[in-house]
């Protein structure tokens, strides 16, 4: 396809502190004179090489964000637009209730988009992953059947990831060791396990709602279950600590041994600002959202999207594996005369999406509660909005420009529109064309942004 | 350029300076087989050694169609699938995939693809059902037609600007667009639960109703065979005589006689097949049905458009290397609008067929639009037209779309119980990949690029 075209001939990847910010300047930007034109020239450069001081980073990172290279900035702003016009609309929209409600309907789409980004970014598309979720969703429901297999939890939940994953290694073999396109591929992908969920439904209704049996208490708990609220707390306080001293002592060592490292004064503000969002999140969920009763703490699946979103994180840019995604997706010549083995890493990328899908499917059996052959048309409307959150999101279509961070505010733009426009009443085929010119304008934004960005078409 | 441009040379750049006489195998797989050819046996050999490089054209869904009739026909139970009435239902039930797969081709042939086919085509079935409704617009019947597909022209146009001058992928502005359609199909429905019909009893309504469930009576579908067979063969033969009087390139006379014995005899079939009664002893049923001269139509005018016209001639140029076709002066943008636009209007046709042979009913069930694009797609590449441009007919189109409709409805006539609905998906998904890696290994055998 011609996009394929146009990412080849974009210019070479020069290696950045950062994998998931592409420098976008010319071949050979790094080579060049860094006192010839300062503007330009700190415009391909990550801020973290050049700033010494908070002052000189901010001015780098708008140059940045000026020249194309936003990073999260659109989507944040698109999520405050959305949360501020919502709340003029209904003043229910950021009602503790609503809130908790609103990130619970979007952790699928979000664990969705994080699974869509491993492909997107080797500049491949994977149009399977919703039916890969429906598929982990149906092994782990049926595995768990006291009439049936009656397996324990664990072991349901392991099968099903192993299933997924060998799905995902099929579609991958088929597009990278047979060169196969991986829109067709997974588009036949799509059509096949259709059948196989529907074979392995068998026409009846599965249910992993009875409270009976703890292995189905289990799966209902991932997505229904939650803290208490002290634990709430004390989590919080854990991770915050443990995140902030490894923030730190990075940062700190990183100074010692003299490579560039962002002033002190940005990675305390870094950890400041996680604070606050930690304990604004758990002050929200902690609120009694019942109308009788008591519902209260933060729920398990916040935990869920956090612990997938940190492990995508390290995976793609702590380790090798992470840096040949990025070089295959900016440039598959280059990164395979540089040695890496694009068979290898492109079929792992593929098993990576669909064990990601697989994931979602975890939740979603457990937010379904019980599954009949209706979820399938669900699933295919979920693949779209998967694809839609991760370039809401930021992630780039060309591939080799995206970070999983995407995928998540991403699917908390679609969740929010859902959410709001469901509050006030809109019809489910309204939401869709909303939904559909968020894309359309997502898309726009990648496209002109690259071509605003120096040296790029 | 080679006399068809619906088939790509496979050669390398340049092939066609190369010494003919150097090596004439692999000089011959590059050329039609009509350059070459002064007999019936060289152009055989010609052909065969095409089809051996890999330009094997519609040859592996002509035999895909053959075996899956025969294989059906041996596990059916009373061996029915072969039953005239069967194969009549097959065409009526294949004829969205067919008309929807040749949309998609003209978009493929561009490299591009569009995801919106299904949603748009249901959009145009609705859009004319609504405008012939007798409380209501009554429009008559031509207007209503007509306004559906120029409405689905201009959604594609649309979408093709978007691609063509923003160069969004094509993938991403019809995703948007099928999302967007989606929604508002329902809304022009009516809502959720809504349904529009046209009644067989209204004259007006009933030209549309009679579009795939009309029948032709037995006699006059003979005499139109032999007008069409008559036609065809005359321009045929004339067409080849005129080339060979100015010395062009033609094929031997022998093979020219061939093709025009092979249509009679398609034609003769066809309209046989269609004349037994497959009525109940009570009622008559009888008669090819009006939806096949319908496609044949569709068939005919995207030939024509794609093999005889300069747009068709860019559109293959572009698929098969944008860069060259700009520098050769062709306006890659209007092109790529025109294409997307026709690629909708022709859906929307796709769409009130549809509505058709479901008895002249529209409602949300009536058909998933996310499961026809990617009929649509899979019986594109099924018939043989390739995902990375320049590769392709409209005929491959018609032939893949037979295929998806045959496995479809022979999986259904199986008493396989519970494991009839997931075969359905199963069937297609894997002729699917299938078909995609013979392209892509037949492709390989050329030695030219199967991928950027």
């Amino acid at each position: 396809m011609s996009d394929h075209a146009r990412r080849t001939s974009d210019g070479e990847v020069p290696v950045t502190a950062d994998p998931g910010e592409t420098p976008t300047g010319p071949a050979g930007a790094s080579m060049v004179d860094l006192t010839a034109d300062p503007e330009a020239a700190a415009a391909d450069i990550p801020p973290a090489l050049v700033a010494q001081s908070l002052g000189q980073y901010l001015r780098a990172w708008w140059l940045r964000v000026r020249s194309g290279n936003s990073g999260v900035l659109p989507v944040v702003l698109a999520i405050v637009v959305v949360a501020i016009s919502f709340q003029i609309a209904n003043p229910k929209f950021l009602s503790a209730q609503n809130l908790v409600n609103l990130f619970e309907q979007s952790t699928v789409y979000m664990v969705l988009a994080m699974a869509e980004i491993f492909a997107l970014l080797l500049g491949e598309i994977d149009l399977s992953v919703g039916l890969v979720m429906v598929l982990g969703s149906v092994v782990v429901a049926e595995l768990v059947q006291p009439s049936g297999p009656d397996w324990p939890w664990w072991a349901a939940i392991i099968v099903a990831l192993l299933a997924c994953s060998a799905v995902g290694a099929i579609q991958g073999s088929l597009v990278a060791r047979l060169k196969m396109p991986s829109f067709i591929v997974t588009l036949g992908g799509l059509l096949i396990l259709e059948g196989v969920a529907i074979l392995v439904l068998g026409g009846t209704l599965v249910g992993i709602g009875n409270s009976r049996f703890t292995n189905e208490v289990v799966l209902y708990d991932i997505f229904w279950g939650r803290f208490d609220p002290v634990v709430g707390w004390i989590l919080l306080a854990v991770l915050v600590g443990a995140a902030g001293t490894g923030l730190w002592l990075r940062d700190a060592s990183r100074r010692r041994h003299g490579l560039e490292t962002p002033p002190r004064s940005l990675t305390a503000m870094k950890i400041v600002l996680m604070t606050v969002a930690g304990i604004a999140v758990v002050a929200i969920c902690n609120v009694n959202r019942a109308h009788f009763g008591t519902i209260e703490g933060v729920p398990y699946i916040i935990a869920i999207v956090l612990v997938v979103l940190a492990a995508s994180t390290v995976l793609l840019q702590r380790t090798r594996f992470g840096r040949y995604v990025y070089a295959i997706g900016g440039n598959p010549e280059a990164a395979r005369r540089a040695g890496v083995s694009l068979p290898a890493v492109r079929t792992w990328g593929f098993v990576l999406a669909s064990l990601t899908s697989g994931i979602a499917g975890l939740l979603f059996a457990s937010w379904q509660v019980s599954l009949t052959t209706n979820i399938i048309k669900t699933a295919n409307s979920y693949v779209l909005l998967a694809v839609a959150a991760a370039v809401i999101g930021g992630t780039s279509l060309f591939g080799g420009r995206g970070k999983t961070i995407h995928g998540v505010l991403g699917g908390l733009v679609i969740g929010g529109i859902y959410n709001g426009l469901y509050l006030l009443g809109v019809s489910s085929q309204w939401i869709d064309v909303v939904v559909a010119a968020v894309l359309l304008a997502a898309a726009i934004i990648d496209v002109l942004s690259r071509r605003g960005a120096p040296g790029q078409r | 350029m080679t006399a068809d441009p619906g088939e790509t040379p496979t050669g390398p750049p340049g092939a066609g300076m190369v010494d003919l006489t150097a090596d004439p195998e692999a000089a011959a797989a590059d050329i039609p087989p009509a350059l070459v050819a002064q007999s019936l046996g060289q152009y055989l050999r010609a052909w065969w050694l095409r089809v051996r490089g890999g330009n094997s054209g519609v040859l592996p869904v002509v035999l895909a169609i053959v075996v899956v009739a025969i294989t059906f026909q041996i596990v059916t139970p009373e061996h029915a699938f072969l039953r005239p009435s069967n194969l009549v239902y097959i065409f009526g039930l294949s004829t969205v995939y067919m008309v929807l797969a040749m949309a998609e081709t003209v978009v493929l042939l561009l490299a591009e693809v569009d995801l919106s086919v299904g949603a748009v085509a249901l959009i145009g079935g609705v859009i004319a059902f609504k405008l012939v409704q007798q409380p209501g617009p009554d429009w008559p019947w031509w207007a209503a037609v007509l306004a559906a597909l120029v409405c689905c022209g201009l959604i594609g146009a649309l979408q093709g600007m978007l691609t063509a001058w923003l160069r969004i992928p094509s993938f991403v502005v019809t995703l948007a667009g099928f999302l967007l359609f989606s929604g508002i199909l329902i809304i022009v429905l009516g809502g959720a639960d809504a349904s529009v019909n046209v009644s067989s009893s209204v004259p007006n309504q009933r030209v549309i109703y009679d579009m795939v469930q009309g029948l032709i009576v037995p006699v006059a579908g003979w005499v139109a065979l032999a007008v069409v067979v008559g036609a065809a063969g005359t321009a045929l033969w004339l067409r080849a005589a005129a080339r060979r009087r100015q010395g062009l390139a033609a094929p031997p006379v022998s093979l020219t006689a061939i093709r025009i014995a092979l249509v009679a005899l398609v034609g003769v079939a066809v309209v046989m097949i269609c004349t037994v009664n497959r009525g109940t002893s009570l009622v008559t049923v009888e008669g090819v049905p009006w939806v096949i001269p319908i496609v044949l139509v569709v068939l005919g005018a995207w030939t024509l458009v794609l093999q005889r016209t300069r747009f068709g001639r860019y559109v293959y140029a572009i698929g098969g290397n944008p860069e060259a076709a700009r520098r050769a002066g062709v306006s890659l943008a209007a092109i790529r609008i025109w294409a997307f636009a026709l690629c909708s209007a022709t859906a929307g046709l796709g769409g009130i067929l549809l509505g058709s042979f479901f008895y002249g009913e529209y409602s949300t069930n009536t058909a998933d639009p996310g499961q026809l694009v990617l009929y649509a797609i899979a019986a594109a590449v099924i018939g043989g037209v390739s995902l990375f441009g320049g590769r392709g007919k409209a005929i491959h189109g018609v032939l893949g779309g037979l295929l998806i409709g045959g496995i479809a409805y022979g999986v259904s006539l199986l008493n396989l119980g519970e494991l009839a609905t997931p075969l359905e998906y199963i069937l297609p998904g894997g002729v699917l990949l299938a078909a995609v890696l013979v392209d892509v290994l037949s492709r390989r055998g050329t030695g030219s690029v199967t991928r950027v």
